[in-house]
Order: C-alpha cells, then structure tokens, then sequence
C-alpha cells in the first residue's frame, strides 16, 4: 500500500523522461490526474452558473464574477484560479500532442501543474476560510458572494483533494478500480448537498431524477441485463410503487403510513404484479415478451387514468403526499424542508441496493440468469428450472422499481399517470443501454450521464440561451424550448449506442464476448433472440 | 426456422412455430399445487383451442348489446366507424406482418412512420401556395388529380423514409441479436417522435383538408354513410389487393416471399436480399402512408404522438392475424377495428385502449400465432 503520495507530488524525484512513470502505472494516471482535475476544476469555475439564491433574482454565470468590479482580493484569487483552470485544462491536449509526435513530456509541463494544484489547493482553502470569517465583506461586489465562494471553492478544493489523492494512490487505483472509485466518491457524495446552501433545485435533482433513475435502472438491469428479457412496461411498476406510495400516506383515503414501511410495500405490490404478469408470459420469446411487457406499461397509466375503483384520482392523481417527519432526541427532520434527507435517503436505499444486486448477480441464481440468457435450452438441460427464474428476475425487478416509486411519491408529493408513461420505461432503456447492459457501474455512470443532460442542462439551457440570445443581440435563441429535444436524444442515444457500442460506455465483460463472436452458429443466444 | 423448441410429449403448450415452450419442470409440492395447477392448465389449453370461436363470440355478443340498447342505427353506426378504423388500421397492421416476416423485427417505427406521413401530406396539399388544396375543392377533377398527386407524393416519401430507416439502423443488426434491432427501432421511433414534436409543435394539427370530401354518398336507414367514410374503406381494400396480387404475381414479390421463408437460401438463387428488404420496408410504409392520408382525410386533425398508440394497436392487428401473414392482417385489422369500436361503446370510450391493450397480451399469452398463423415456411 502505497503512502498517501501528496509528498511525492510536491517532490519529484528527477528520472529519465521516457521512462517516468512507475512500474503498472502507465499513461493512465497522467489520464486520471489531468481529467479529473482539469474537469472538477472546469465545474468549480462553472457552478455559480448552476448555483442561485432563492431570495435576490440575480443570474449569476461565471462572465458576471469576471465583469463584477473588482473590489477584493476574491476577484483576483478567481483570475488566478481560472487561468490555472485553463492550463490544467489544456494540459492533457499539449499532452497529446507530445504522444502524437512520439516525443517525451516535457518535465516542466508537470512541475506547473503540480504548482498550480499546490497553489489552488491553499489559496481556496484560504478563501473558505475568509467568506466564514468574514461573510459581511461583499468579496466579488454586488453578487451574493458566500454562495459563490462556497460553492466554487468546495467543488475546486474536493477536486484538487481527489486528484491529488488519485495520484498518489495510482498503483491501488489501478489494481482495485472498483473500491477506488467507491472509496472516492462516497464522501463526496454523501458530502454533496452541504455545499450548496441555497440550491434546493440541485437536491431535487440529485434526488428526485438521479437517485430515483438509478434506481430504476438498476432493477431494469436485473432484467433486461441479467436475465436478457426485455421488459418494456417498466414504468407500470414505478407507477404501481407510487400509487401505493400515493394511496397509503396521502388525505386521499385519509391513511398515512410511513415511507420506511412504503417502500417495502411497494416493493411487495410491485413484485407481486411482476409475477402475476410474468407468470404466464414469460415463456414467450424476446420481443414477444418486450411487446406483451409493452402492452402491460400502457394498462397500468390507463388504469389509473380512469380511475379504476375510485382509487387513483383520474387524470389528476393523488396530490399532497406526506413528506417524513422524524423525531430525534435533538432534532426534527422534516424532509419537504430539508430535503437533502431525501438524497441520503435515496442515497442509502442505492448503496444498499447495488450491493444487493452485486452480490445477487455472482450467486447461484445470477448465473443461473447468466445460463438462461445464454442459452435457454442448455440452462434447462442442466437443471435449471427456467420459469421460476426467469419470473424472479422479473419480480426483483419490478420490486426495485416499486421502492422506486414509493420514493419518488414521497419526494414529488404528487403522483399522476402522465409520469408513467412510455417514455419513462425507454428513458430508463435508455439509460443502461447507454451505460452498459449488465454492468451495474455502467448502469450508475448511464443514469448519470442522461439524467443530467435531460434533468439538468434541457432545463438551464433555456435560460443559458436566453441570456446569450440577449448578449449576442440574437432574441430568437430565447425562445428555443431545450426540453422538447428529451425524445430526440432518446432515439439517437438508442440508436448510436446499439449501432456503434452494443455494450455500452461501460461494457460487461461477459456482454462484450457474446457481442463481439457474432456469426449464426456461434451461440444459440442469438437464435433465442436474446440481446 | 431454426428456433424451434422440442415438441413436448403432451404437445399442450407448444405450437407448430415454437413460440411457446414447456414451462412446467419445477416439482410441485402439495395436492392442492397440483389440482390448482392441473385445472389452470387445462383452461390455458381449452382457451387456446377455442380462441377463435370465443374472439368471434365475444364480438357477436358485444354487437348484439349494442343493438338492444341502441337499436339498428347505433349498431349501423357503429359498424361503419368499426370499419373506417379498422381499415387504417389494416393499413398499418400490413407494414408490421411484412417486416416481421421478412426480417423477424418489430418494426416499433412504423406507427411514427404512419403519423409523421400524415405530416408529409399536409405538407404537400398546403405547399406550392397551396396549389393541391386550392385544385381538390375547386372541381371533381381536380379532386381526382390532387388526389393522386397527394397519394403518389406522400406514398413515395414515406417509402424512401422507410427504406432510409432500415438503411440507417436495421441493416447493420440483421445478424446481431434479436433484441437489438428491437432496441433501435425502438430509437427510431422516439427519433421521429422527437423530430415531429420540434418540427409541428405539441397541440393538435389541422389538416385543412375537410372541405375535400364532403357529402353523405348514400344512407342506409338511418345510417347515413359520408363519403370519406367509403373513400376510406375503398382506398384501403384496393391498396390490399393490389399488394396481395403484387406479391403473388411479380417477381419482386417472388423474392419477397423467397428471403422471408430462407435469407441464405434466397441468397444463394441470386436474390439480391438487401434490395428486397428495402423494397419491403419501401412498400410498408408506403401503405401506411396511405393510411395517413386517409386518416387526416377522415379526422382532419393529426397530432406528433399519433403514431404511438395507433401504431401499437396495428400491431395487435397484425398479431391477432398472425404476423407475417397479409391477408390476416388485412382481416386483423378490421377485427380490431370493431373490437374498438364495440368494446368502447360498452365499456365507456376510455378503456377502448386498454381493451386492445389486454387483448394483445391476451394474444400473445394464449395464441402467439393469431388467428390465422399458418407454417412459418409459408408465410410471404
């Protein structure tokens, strides 16, 4: 085990240029160290953008810090950082262009980066360190400068810290990615609402559409993943889990039970539902099932869209659904107030749920799911009874996008049946087809990935092109809807990524082999229509 | 076909085209388990024999309850609207049976395709300063003209929209697995969704082609029969003996019916495969154009997501007559159209949906190959 390395940053020893990196290592810790520092700053420098205070109407974007009259020491320290934001940036790219030319990196290229990391490093904790000693001060003039400072300062420091750490830790980053990668972005993660004080906005986010599509995700990667069934409908079970979400803690039946007994029921109702469905069609062939699944996800909206026995409010659903309220010796939690309890929440219910599904997937009966998608005939020519497996991949499927939606029932407060509709199931395809189907990091880097392009930037991109329609002088750009492209990108994430990277950005190594033999003969997988 | 499941000893749960296999292997533990399980099984396999006989019953029944509570106009009526439906729905249900037979995909694009044509043909009829529309309502001539500019035009564009799609995202996956072209037609569709609600907004979009036909033809009864109603149901038989006699009679038809019994086969005698696949492609569509211009003819507003849950209930369509076969679905998409109609008229206009819905899984669950499945070696 390596030490922490931050003393071999600050002094490195002088080698020869075409041979040092350490043994194992290779480029890609110069990958990890320019990446990840160069992108956390990148965020750093851009987060005023995504940050606004709830009271004043001021746009913050990082041209108005620039533009701001410069009153302090802040304004300055931001130039600075900014310019070190840019080399780091452009670092990896004069990188490439030495690796291109077949010729060695510069050692000084190395020495200013490890300078200016030491550099932001200080001075933002510096900076930190003033804002909370001094808040009255307006640092960056007019513009609410605690919310800026905060924000940018913590995102650039945790991305030093991790960069730093990523290269002191290389050789561990490299033998064990996984743990790295979890011992990493854990504290970040549980870290991440505290250091937005006034972006509610980024909490709903992080919780509600991240965590929430993660989730789901994750249980249509048993199925479609694990046990290669496609299951188009998979929104009907969200639904299920929500309406039961809906139904029991709302004034609608006047019942209120608590979330932590909800989610397991909905998990409960939603499983059950899986296996009634399942029972009988399973049995089907691939895209059978996929449209069978289809028709099912499109009952279930109509169900409720008609109120079926007067329980589920029509077209209007069921609105003001309990938010938790926890009495702690010291404190009361009110989640609709503090709403960063639905991230750790949801964060928690994710932790637990990937190391479940982790363990479920090396079991017995993930390789029996394993056998099954292979080759149907041979998993039950060794004994492996293919229904009930197959209808428990479908249950813990759907069971998982029952908690699902019992979560987002509580989080959203109002559950209605356009929230379920098609697009939910092929956004949610989406998001593993993207990440990789059967791989659980690449399900988790995939729901990333779309929820923030669609949840996020569709969002704040109206108003990025509104303001730049008005600097430009070119008003037409304001009027641009961002959010009716969601369906676009979709279509075209689907298509791409089945065309050009079946596997997805991650793939499973076990998918990869079977994509990658192709050929008629080669598997029977192919002939059992299993993707 | 290769992907045919061992026939089970007690032949109950598998059918000639191996849709189904043998699901009962695990040990059932107590007496109950197995009376239970004995009985379900037998009402599965009593269904699944009499599937047609309870279909055809359920629709007689249905017909007959609409007649005692609403007398002969109401079913009139009713039976007229069934059959205008219907027959789009035929039209559409026909792309789907002859790409599944062809290539074994579920072209989930095909319902955008029907949808974004209707668009195609507003476009056509309001362009040129709206030259097509000013010809249709100027004369009975000019209707004539404008409507086989209308059809050949939109028919045309749609098939080459058609044949970009399968070029784009289907022939490079013809050999992967199954669930992967289904995947990327699923994109598609959401790609051509995406492009029409950007391109033509989210309301509703009138197609300003109402005063084109106009006019009761003639009435039966009370049932007054307009005459959109019959140039719908014309339009849609003769496009479907004409596709029935090309496929039988051409050599492109030949071929046709030669890549959907063996690809390699078909290859081997000198068939050029990928053409006849575009030409399939090119031909589906086309038809379902058709069926676009008839329906904006007929309900004169179209909409982005039109295509979606029309196009699902033609694929049941196509399933309840057994896909890969036209005729059935030519038949499939009338027996919907009632279904539609009646079932909606008893059961209140919203759950209309969801009864197609139930009976797509009801199909697929009892009798995969519809109505009429015949042999896989035989379909075209």
């Amino acid at each position: 085990m390596p030490s922490l390395g931050l003393g071999r940053l600050l002094t490195r020893e002088r080698v020869d240029p075409t041979a040092r990196r350490p043994r194992g290592a290779g480029t890609s810790t110069f990958w990890i160290f320019s990446i990840g520092s160069a992108t956390l700053l990148f965020m750093g420098w851009l987060l005023p953008w995504f940050v606004r205070p709830t009271s004043s109407g001021i746009g913050y974007s990082p041209m108005d810090v620039v533009s701001s009259a410069p009153t302090g020491i802040g304004t300055f320290l931001v130039y600075l950082l900014g310019i070190g934001m840019l080399v780091m940036v452009l670092s990896p790219f004069a990188e490439l262009f030495y690796r291109a030319r077949k010729r060695a990196v510069p050692e000084r290229l190395d020495q200013v980066r490890v300078l200016i990391a030491v550099f932001g490093l200080v001075s933002t904790v510096v900076v930190f360190l003033l804002t909370r000693v001094i808040q009255e001060e307006q640092l960056f003039g007019p513009i609410d400068a605690f919310t800026i400072t905060d924000s940018a300062v913590w995102l650039t420091m945790v991305g030093y810290i991790l960069a730093a750490t990523a290269y002191g830790l290389r050789g561990w980053v490299i033998r064990r990615p996984t743990t790295a990668f979890a011992a990493l972005a854990l504290p970040v993660g549980i870290l991440l609402p505290l250091m937005f004080h006034q972006a509610p906005v980024f909490i709903l986010w992080a919780a509600g559409s991240l965590g929430i599509y993660t989730l789901l995700a994750l249980g249509l990667n048993v199925v479609v993943g694990f046990a290669g069934l496609l299951d188009l409908g998979y929104a009907a079970f969200f639904a299920i889990g929500a309406y039961t979400c809906g139904s029991l803690a709302s004034p609608k039946h006047s019942i209120h039970l608590p979330l932590w007994v909800l989610i397991f029921l909905g998990a409960a109702v939603a499983s059950m539902f899986g296996a009634v469905l399942g029972a009988p069609t399973l049995r089907l062939r691939g895209d059978y099932l996929a449209i069978v699944t289809l028709g099912f996800g499109e009952i279930i909206p109509d169900l409720a869209t008609n109120n079926i026995g007067k329980l589920t409010g029509g077209p209007d659903g069921i609105s003001s659904i309990d938010q938790p309220i926890v009495h702690l010796p010291f404190a009361t939690i009110n989640f609709g107030i503090n709403k960063e309890w639905y991230y750790w929440s949801v964060l928690l219910v994710v932790i637990v749920v990937i190391v479940l599904l982790r363990n479920l997937e090396h079991s017995r009966v993930g390789r029996a799911w394993v056998a099954l998608r292979e080759d149907e005939v041979a998993a039950a020519a060794t004994g492996i009874n293919t229904t009930s497996t197959k209808l428990l991949a479908f249950a813990i499927g759907a069971s998982v996008s029952g908690l699902a939606g019992a979560f987002y029932g509580s989080i959203v407060t109002i559950v209605s049946p356009d929230d379920f509709s098609f697009s939910v199931s092929v956004s949610i395809l989406s998001i593993i087809v993207l990440g990789g189907i059967g791989n659980i990091t690449g399900v988790i880097v995939g729901s990333f990935v779309l929820t923030f392009v669609i949840f996020w930037m569709l969002q704040y991109l109206n108003e990025w092109s509104a303001t730049l329609g008005q600097t430009i002088n070119v008003p037409s750009l304001g009027n641009i809807d961002y959010s009716q492209y969601t369906y676009m990108i979709y279509g075209v994430a689907l298509i791409l990524m089945m065309l050009l990277r079946p596997g997805g950005l991650i793939p499973s190594r076990a998918r990869q082999i079977e994509l990658t033999s192709g050929g008629e003969e080669e598997s029977l997988a192919a002939v059992q229509g299993i993707a | 076909m290769s992907d045919e499941s061992p026939a089970a000893a007690d032949g109950m749960l598998v059918d000639q085209r191996g849709l189904t296999s043998r699901s009962h292997r695990g040990a059932a533990s107590s007496p109950a388990v197995v009376a239970t399980s004995t009985v379900l099984r037998q009402l599965y396999s009593l269904v699944q024999r009499y599937f047609p006989q309870i279909l055809v019953a359920g629709i007689a029944l249905s017909i007959l309850f609409v007649y005692t509570t609403g007398g002969l106009t109401l079913m009139g009526e009713q039976i007229k609207n069934a059959l205008v439906l219907g027959a789009i729905y035929a039209l559409v249900a026909i792309g789907y049976t002859m790409v599944y037979g062809i290539i074994e995909l579920i072209n989930f694009a095909h319902g955008d395709v029907f949808a974004l044509s209707s668009f195609y043909a507003l476009i056509i009829a309001t362009s040129f300063g709206g030259f097509v529309n000013s010809l249709a309502t100027g004369s009975g001539i000019g209707l004539l003209v404008a409507l086989v500019i209308l059809f050949v035009t939109t028919m045309a564009a749609a098939g080459f929209t058609g044949m970009a799609i399968e070029r784009v995202a289907y022939r490079r996956l013809r050999d992967a697995p199954r669930l992967a072209p289904l995947i990327t037609a699923i994109g598609v569709s959401f790609l051509l969704e995406g492009f029409m609600l950007v391109k033509f907004g989210a309301d509703n979009v009138p197609t300003k082609n109402d005063l084109w036909i106009t006019g009761t033809a003639l009435t039966l009864g009370k049932v007054s029969i307009a005459w959109t109603d019959l140039f719908v149901f014309a339009t849609a038989v003769a496009l479907m003996f004409t596709l029935g006699a090309f496929v039988r009679i051409t050599t492109l038809g030949k071929a046709m019916r030669a890549t959907a019994q063996d690809r390699n086969a078909s290859l081997l005698c000198g068939i050029n495969v990928n053409r006849t696949i575009s030409a399939t492609f090119f031909i589906g569509s086309a038809l379902a154009a058709a069926g676009g211009i008839v329906y904006s003819l007929n309900y004169h507003s179209i909409q982005w997501s039109l295509g979606y849950r029309l196009g699902i209930i033609a694929f049941t369509a196509a399933v309840l007559g057994g896909i890969g076969n036209i005729v059935g679905a030519g038949i499939g998409g009338f027996v919907i159209g009632i279904i539609y109609v009646f079932g909606g008229q008893l059961a209140g206009g919203e759950w209309s949906d969801s009864l197609i819905f139930a009976i797509l899984v009801i199909i697929l669950t009892f009798r995969p190959t519809g109505l009429f499945g015949v042999d896989v070696t035989t379909r075209a």
